[in-house]
């Protein structure tokens, strides 16, 4: 026997991919026919060899799908022409039907990519945040249950209380506690700051923590009592920290000041509530290094409880809440007015998202809609052009069925690959989208990605959108009237031109609806980019450092430090002037408390006004440009063993004194000291710039220092950025071992706040002038199609003396008439829709009629002048020559 | 109305028609209907292995042609199996040659078929 050529190998391989009962009838007997065809051809030169070789396995191609249906189909039901063969001619036909049009295929086949891509990647986020079951044992049974104190929900959980609950419950398997804080990891080449998690050992089992190493606390190690130094490190702290150390289980590490032994390493990518990615390294609960953080009264811990099977959440809830009744009964004074609220884990954090993943998931159907409608209308047009195909077709004898799924087949051929490539803008777009909001949802980021499920939606949505979009074509197509379409050509095709008109109106509509609500976002952002925020963002870095509270036990070497730190922040070359705040704005951090106002008598913590209350150092109003609008600021004076000194903002000032000098009222905020209002200095925005003005409370770090502070420095650079590494040495030079983390430009954090509602108006703005564009590009192809048809009337028109003006101001009211319509259909939808934006506006009213205005305005505007193009053809049609053709 | 009077109705494939034509001479192996029909046709009809053999086990589980028990020669390879056409088959070629020679005269009635040989 003759050795194998490559392409006789190749071919020997391919059969490999026939059904095996065929491939063992057949498969010896092909191979040969194949070498024979190959040999014979070799003799007539390498042109004609690959020419066979080509020819060979583009059969080969066509037989493998073919066979492998037959071979699913029972026998019974085979015909020589079975249905495989009806579909690969219906193909064959639809691949030669959009060959013949290529711009027409490009044309619409990007319509659809771009709505499917678009839909895809928004698809592939919501998929992760809000349908993808959260990655835990059993997930629906997980819980997190939130204090309430008066009328303010979700703060935390006091110990004391937890652990009533966890001993007074009956629906719930076990109940844990945790915290997150970051911590001081010292002892390496320099201090190091961990993301660290202070947790209950049921906890750990309440969200079935996994390990690859070790063990897991014990209920005795965690006990506040009889608490042991113990850590669990996550896998990812441990490669990127530990260097992968075999030995991590049994190794000290020095956290906090505190020496703690390794038990557990956890495996890779766990996941712990409210942490995402995890933390670093999880420690007893009774090392939460808040001094008072467990004590009875103070809100310190969050509380993940796994619910017994068959209980429901309400139940839980019912449950929690009657043993804080039971509660506020036995520790009047601690537990008068709070209560508890059970929340499924996985309505964590989504409350917020939702709204816009839906917002933005919505703007991308109805792009995709305008698609299809676009695409259908493309479609009826060429049915039309091809009424007289079709008649010759069914007079041979074609059945009406076959022509109908023929034309169907076509549809979703070209959705299909629209699909294919809206699954590349999709892979694109998903990076481009997480990279913009990633950071901003409550889930993992990394979890965010075009997957099975995610491609598999994709093709679901194309091949639904083809028979969406061929449906009525290929139905219109099939009752095509025989006699009547052969006789004549006039009006072929006029009987869907209502069809038309009626898509054109639905696209209009829909795009009018999404232009208002860009129309709205953009408003709502230029409201918010206006805020002023109260201070001056240029300039200005931030930095975070903790400091640990086993090393600083005292307030005087709390003050200590920070006194040292900012004298040699002021110090710095390219510093301007430098304070420590306790929470600096826009950072996330910050605390309420309610407020007791000198003279007003005693009233309930919950009915009191609630307070942000800071401490800062002197300078701090001049770091941040923050205005001082009556009597004095902080100096250097106000030391502890001092008069207790506080300033308030505004609105505090306005709220509480109308009209008065709040200088010398006296305030108890935070504490049980009279704190005396020396000062008012200006609004400044904290939580966000569209918060509605806090009352705001400042009081000197050395009256109250905290070990918890942030550090803002005004620079005379440009980018503030540059002092990074120069301001983390001078922390160093009072403290070598401290960690300083976070630098941020306070303008980074500016942008941030407006990242969110920045990304959804580019989104829906794009969507919405996307669809604008098909939609004009829609009626002015009815527009044109109409007049094309009409040529012989308007040519009878101009003959008998109608000028150019006159045809021109026809065809454009026909068009208006359609615009009309769908701006009325449109503004009752764009009204609808609009409402469902409120959650997201601001400063601007969902109904807001400057909007309305202009983007109708706009909408007619350029569905007009699109008409005035086929207008104006129309207008020139040469009279003698219209008349002449048949 | 029986699947088979159903299929007699319906043009035959390219591929179907040549190889009934093939084995309207009598019995022949895969291999040979091909070299059969590329003979027939003068190279114009190229059918490829997939084609062929797929076509054929169509045409057995439609009751075509079906299997021949017969070796033609003692010495042919014996993985070869010869296929013969059924009185189907013979039916089903029968109508459709008739069918096309009514079209071929339909055709030449018009004058769009010259004869060959005239042109």
């Amino acid at each position: 026997m003759t050795r194998l050529s490559p392409a006789e190998r190749l071919y020997r391989g391919a059969l490999r991919c026939l059904p095996p009962e065929f491939r063992d009838r057949f498969g010896e007997e092909m191979a040969e026919l194949a070498d024979e065809r190959l040999r014979a051809a070799r003799r007539a030169g390498a042109l004609a060899r690959a020419r066979e070789a080509g020819r060979l396995f583009a059969d080969l191609g066509a037989t493998i799908p073919r066979e492998w249906l037959a071979a699913r189909t029972p026998l019974s039901s085979e015909r020589p022409e079975d249905n495989m063969d009806i579909l690969l001619q219906d193909l064959r036909f639809a691949a030669r039907g959009l060959m013949r049009r290529p711009a027409f295929a490009v044309v619409a086949a990007a319509t659809i990519a771009l709505g499917i891509g678009a839909n895809t990647a928004i698809f592939s986020v919501v998929d992760a945040v809000l349908i993808r079951p959260l990655p835990y044992t059993q997930p629906d049974r997980l819980t997190l249950v939130w204090g309430t104190q008066g009328t303010q929900a979700n703060q935390g959980v006091v110990y004391a209380d937890y652990v009533d609950w966890r001993r007074l419950n009956h629906t719930f398997a076990d109940l844990g506690a945790f915290r997150g804080q970051s911590v001081n990891l010292t002892g390496g080449d320099a201090p190091d700051r961990l993301v660290g998690a202070f947790v209950s050992a049921s906890f750990l089992h309440v969200i079935d923590a996994k390990l690859e190493k070790g063990r897991l606390f014990s209920e005795v190690e965690t006990e506040v009592a009889t608490k042991a130094p113990v850590a669990i490190v996550s896998h990812e702290a441990w490669v990127t920290r530990f260097g992968s150390d075999p030995a991590m289980v049994g190794k000290q590490l020095t956290i906090n000041g505190t020496t703690f032994t390794v038990v557990g390493l956890t495996v890779a990518n766990m996941p712990v509530p409210l942490f995402a990615p995890g933390p670093d390294v999880m420690m007893p609960i009774g090392y939460y290094p808040n001094a008072h953080g467990l004590e009875r009264g103070t809100r310190g811990i969050t509380v993940a409880g796994r619910l017994k099977a068959g209980v429901t959440v309400a139940a839980a809830d019912r449950d929690l809440k009657a043993i804080e009744r039971q509660l506020a009964n036995d520790y009047p004074t601690t537990n008068a007015g709070t209560s508890a609220d059970v929340v499924a884990l996985k309505e964590f954090g989504v409350a917020q998202t939702r709204p816009r993943l839906l917002l933005m998931l919505a703007a991308a159907l109805v792009v995709l809609l305008i698609a299809c409608a676009n695409v259908a209308n493309l479609q009826l047009a060429r049915g039309a052009s091809r009424t007289r195909e079709m008649s010759v077709r069914a007079a041979l004898g074609a059945g009406r069925m076959r022509m109908a799924r023929q034309l169907l087949t076509e549809s979703v051929v070209l959705s299909l690959i629209g699909g294919i490539v809206g699954l590349g803008v999709a892979f694109g777009l998903t990076k481009v989208l997480v990279s913009l909001i990633g950071s901003q949802l409550p889930i993992d980021q990394r979890t965010i990605t075009v997957d099975a499920g995610v491609v598999a939606f994709a093709l679901a949505v194309s091949f639904a959108c083809g028979v969406l979009f061929g449906v009525v074509p290929a139905w219109k197509a099939s009752r095509t009237d025989l006699t009547g379409m052969l006789r004549s050509r006039i009006g072929a095709g006029l009987g869907h031109v209502s069809t038309r008109n009626a898509l054109v109106v639905v696209q209009l509509a829909l795009s009018l609806a999404l232009l208002a609500s860009a129309g709205l976002l953009t408003r709502s952002l230029m409201a918010l980019q206006r805020v002023d925020p109260g201070f001056d963002g240029d300039h200005l870095l931030t930095a975070q450092f903790r400091l640990p509270a086993a090393k600083y036990d005292t307030p005087e070497k709390i003050w200590t430090m920070f006194d040292r730190t900012v004298h040699e922040l002021r110090s710095l070359p390219g510093v301007e002037s430098a304070a420590l705040v306790r929470a600096s704005p826009l950072s996330g951090n910050g605390e309420t408390y309610p407020t007791t106002i000198e003279g007003r008598g005693e009233v309930a913590a919950s009915e009191a006004p609630q307070v942000q209350l800071n401490s800062i150092t002197a300078d701090y109003f001049r770091t941040m440009r923050i205005p001082l609008l009556a009597g004095r600021d902080i100096t250097e004076g106000d030391r502890a063993g001092a008069l207790p000194v506080v300033l308030v903002n505004k609105t505090f000032a306005d709220k509480t004194w109308p009209g008065q000098s709040p200088i010398g009222k006296r305030i108890k905020v935070g504490s049980d000291d009279w704190w005396t209002i020396v000062g008012v200095v200006g609004d400044a925005r904290h939580f966000t710039l569209d918060e509605t003005p806090l009352l705001q409370a400042y009081v000197p770090h050395a009256q109250r220092p905290q070990i918890f502070t942030s550090i803002v420095v005004r620079t005379k650079g440009d980018d503030p950025r540059t002092v990074a590494t120069a301001v983390r040495q001078a922390v160093w030079r009072v403290d070598k071992d401290q960690p300083i983390w976070r630098f941020r430009s306070m303008q980074e954090d500016l942008d941030a706040v407006v990242t969110s509602p920045r990304v959804m108006m580019w989104l829906v703005g794009i969507f919405s002038v996307v669809a604008v564009l098909v939609a004009v590009v829609g009626i002015y192809g009815v527009l044109s199609y109409t007049m094309s048809q009409r040529v012989q009337e308007i040519g009878i028109r101009i003959a008998l003396g109608a000028d150019a003006r006159r045809v021109t101001r026809m065809v454009v009211a026909e068009g208006a008439r359609l615009v009309g319509v769908a701006v009325a259909i449109g503004l009752v939808g764009a009204f609808a829709a609009t409402r469902l934006l409120r959650s997201q506006l601001f400063g601007v009213e969902p109904h807001d009629a400057l909007t309305f205005v202009g983007v109708t305005a706009l909408l007619a505007t350029v569905a007009i002048l699109a008409c005035y193009i086929p207008a104006r053809r129309a207008s020139r049609v040469d009279p003698m020559e219209a008349l002449r053709t048949d | 109305m029986s699947r088979q009077e159903s299929a007699a109705q319906t043009p035959l494939t390219p591929a179907v028609l040549h190889i009934l034509l093939a084995l309207a001479e009598g019995e022949r192996h895969g291999y040979a209907i091909a070299q059969e029909i590329e003979a027939a046709t003068e190279g114009d009809f190229h059918m490829g292995p997939g084609t062929l053999y797929g076509s054929i086990r169509r045409m057995l589980s439609a009751g075509l042609i079906d299997e021949s028990p017969h070796r033609r020669r003692a010495d042919d390879d014996e993985r070869r199996r010869y296929y013969r056409m059924t009185a189907l088959g013979r039916r089903l070629l029968d109508g459709e040659l008739s069918r096309l020679s009514r079209v071929v005269r339909v055709a030449r009635g018009k004058r769009i078929l010259r004869d060959p040989g005239v042109a």
